[in-house]
């Protein structure tokens, strides 16, 4: 076998291989896990670009684990989706990590440091295994390693209140992965296979003689993923979780992690069940309710809390919702806005989280209240954060513009036009929480201050400035970005 | 009532859940958390079990046309019960800590002393 043909699974081995390796170096200096952490990472993602390159070339890649051909054997497959998602995962990794070199060891005790840079790159490998694999049961280990790698980066603050909210988090996660678990059993008993082409032809013949268990099997696995990517009632691990972790795995956990449980419960809608067989139950209902559900009541509790990172771990409930509208109404661009906002989501809250990050390591305040005046203690971090809260409010010119018109459209054409008026309220709560923080910042400090540069570290302020680069250019350029998602739908999902 | 597995195995996840959900003392969700993997692990082996059948290794001295058992659900539960053991194992470390931080694994306890 050809070297080109084996890269889907080097991808995953360099990392796993890596994120054994720099404990070792942790024992002999510290300050080297984060650069040979960054070095995988971005071999990583000059794999994943070649891989797209090659999947958009009109290339589907297979590759057998081990040789064992699939009904029996693991196999990995890269498809559009995938490609986009490694792209996403690899290259937002690179940033967050960037930013890590210099404000980890602010956030965590120095033992830590070589662990955590074991813990993140497990949790990159499960997320980009979990996006790539082709096989269920491979599906739910790297589910069960992601959670566990995502528990691990929470809880490696080592205080109270992050410890607290690993356990509640490790408690549900394992909870969810079981629910998981049973369904992809129902669909073992029923079609006796786990490589994913295979049970779609055995489910298509079998479906009309079991409703009942394709009702189970369909709730049971919604349930299991829905519990991990945080949607709406399932919610509640999520805001101590994200808010107490050191805040690079903040930006990974919102930014990243909730979206690629989403991004499987798509593969296995549409891939298993078939979409429109998804579309015709009642989870597609019901999803919707819930959404819009997440979309109101994650605004109006992020609306209450007073702390920053909390106030955006429930902005992410609001957002999950968003991209769970989409998937619910299932139209062409209902898809390609969900599946655009989960790029833009993770731009925007990476952002976000990373200057709550630098506020933090250059002032040490977290209430919002404390604001007043940062405008001018910290221009460029400040900017940035502008430009995401823009972006979240919707406002034309920002990356959630983009995603917003997306929802509108599919829900026109999903003959539903009520959600449009869901979609402008939610505009309008967004910003009923996120001006204030900027009001704060820029208008409450007088007449007499001094403007400075930010003294945080360029390693910290780049990931920042080029989040916000990134969305400003999918808000005034969404063509390029659009057309190639509008592929993935039309390939991958319908 | 040849499908008794199944019943006992949906019984076992359904108490974990809600030994999980309802219990106020931490070990004892830990403990609901391998109940309802149990159950799992439970229905995985019944899916694949025959009755009457063998380990489907072949020996000359069997008869002709007896059944084997299909071997991948079971192999498919150590990898499950790998995980499981993890997970309690990580579960109860958090709980340690928790306890050294509190001295309780009384959760409402834990709650008031925030």
């Amino acid at each position: 076998m050809h070297l080109w043909d084996t890269m889907p699974f080097l991808l995953i081995i360099f990392t796993v291989l890596t994120a054994f390796i720099t404990p070792m170096f942790a024992r002999w200096k510290r300050s080297v896990c984060p650069y040979i952490t960054i070095v995988a990472v971005t071999v990583t993602f000059i794999i994943s670009c070649i891989l797209a390159y090659r999947v958009f070339g009109g290339e589907i890649m297979h590759y057998h684990v081990g040789n064992w051909p699939p009904p029996w054997g693991i196999e990995i497959f890269v498809d559009e989706l995938a490609s986009m998602m490694l792209l996403l995962l690899t290259g937002c990794s690179m940033l967050i990590i960037l930013f890590s070199i210099k404000s980890l060891p602010k956030e965590i005790p120095p033992a830590a440091t070589g662990w955590y840079y074991t813990l993140f790159l497990l949790t990159l490998t499960a997320m980009m295994g979990m996006v790539i694999t082709n096989d269920l049961f491979n599906l739910y280990v790297m589910v069960e390693v992601t959670g566990m790698g995502a528990v691990g980066m929470v809880i490696a603050k080592g205080e109270k209140r992050s410890t607290e909210a690993a356990l509640r988090y490790l408690m549900l996660a394992t909870l969810g992965s079981g629910f998981l678990l049973f369904g992809i059993g129902f669909i073992y008993q029923v079609t006796g296979n786990l490589n994913i082409p295979y049970i779609a032809v055995e489910l298509a013949a079998v479906r009309e003689q079991y409703p009942y268990l394709m009702w189970a099997t369909l709730s049971f696995i919604t349930v299991g993923l829905g519990v991990k990517s945080a949607l709406f009632p399932l919610h509640i691990w999520l805001p101590d979780a994200h808010s107490s972790a050191p805040s690079p795995s903040s930006a990974i956990l919102s930014g990243l992690v909730v979206k690629v449980y989403i991004v499987s419960l798509l593969r296995i809608y549409a891939q298993v069940f078939g979409f429109e067989v998804f579309l015709d139950s009642y989870m597609r209902y019901l999803i919707l309710l819930l959404a819009t559900l997440a979309i109101l009541g994650g605004s109006l509790f992020a609306f209450v809390q007073l702390e920053l990172k909390r106030r955006l771990a429930y902005s992410t409930v609001a957002q999950i919702g968003y991209i769970f509208l989409g998937i619910g109404l299932g139209t062409v661009w209902g898809l390609t806005a969900a599946l655009l906002h989960i790029i833009i989501h993770a731009f925007m809250k990476i952002c976000l989280f990373l200057s709550a990050g630098a506020i933090y390591y250059q002032t040490g305040r977290k209430k919002v209240t404390h604001f007043s005046g940062l405008g001018y203690q910290m221009p460029v971090t400040m900017a940035a954060f502008t430009v995401a809260s823009l972006s979240m409010v919707g406002i034309p010119l920002f990356g959630g513009f983009i995603t917003k018109y997306g929802l509108a459209m599919g829900s026109l054409e999903a003959n539903n036009p009520y959600f449009i008026i869901l979609i402008v309220l939610s505009g309008l709560l967004n910003a009923a929480y996120y001006f204030p923080i900027l009001w704060q910042a820029y208008f409450t400090s007088g007449h007499d201050v001094k403007m400075t540069m930010d003294k945080v570290p360029f390693t910290m302020l780049l990931p920042i400035v080029l989040m916000a680069i990134g969305i400003i250019y999918m808000g005034i350029f969404p063509g390029g970005p659009l057309s190639f998602i509008e592929r993935v739908v039309i390939r991958v999902i319908l | 009532m040849g499908n008794y597995p199944y019943f006992i195995s949906i019984i076992l996840f359904c108490l974990g859940c809600l030994c999980i959900l309802t219990q106020h003392n931490l070990i004892k969700k830990v403990i609901g958390i391998n109940i309802m993997e149990t159950g799992i692990f439970l229905f995985y082996v019944a899916v694949g079990n025959i009755r009457g059948g063998v380990a489907p290794i072949y020996d000359p001295s069997l008869p002709e046309g007896i059944l084997y058992i299909n071997p991948l659900p079971s192999a498919l539960m150590l990898t499950g019960i790998v995980v499981s053991f993890s997970v309690t194992a990580f579960a109860l470390a958090i709980i340690v800590k928790l306890y050294n931080f509190y001295g309780t694994v009384y959760a409402p306890d834990i709650m008031r002393m925030r």
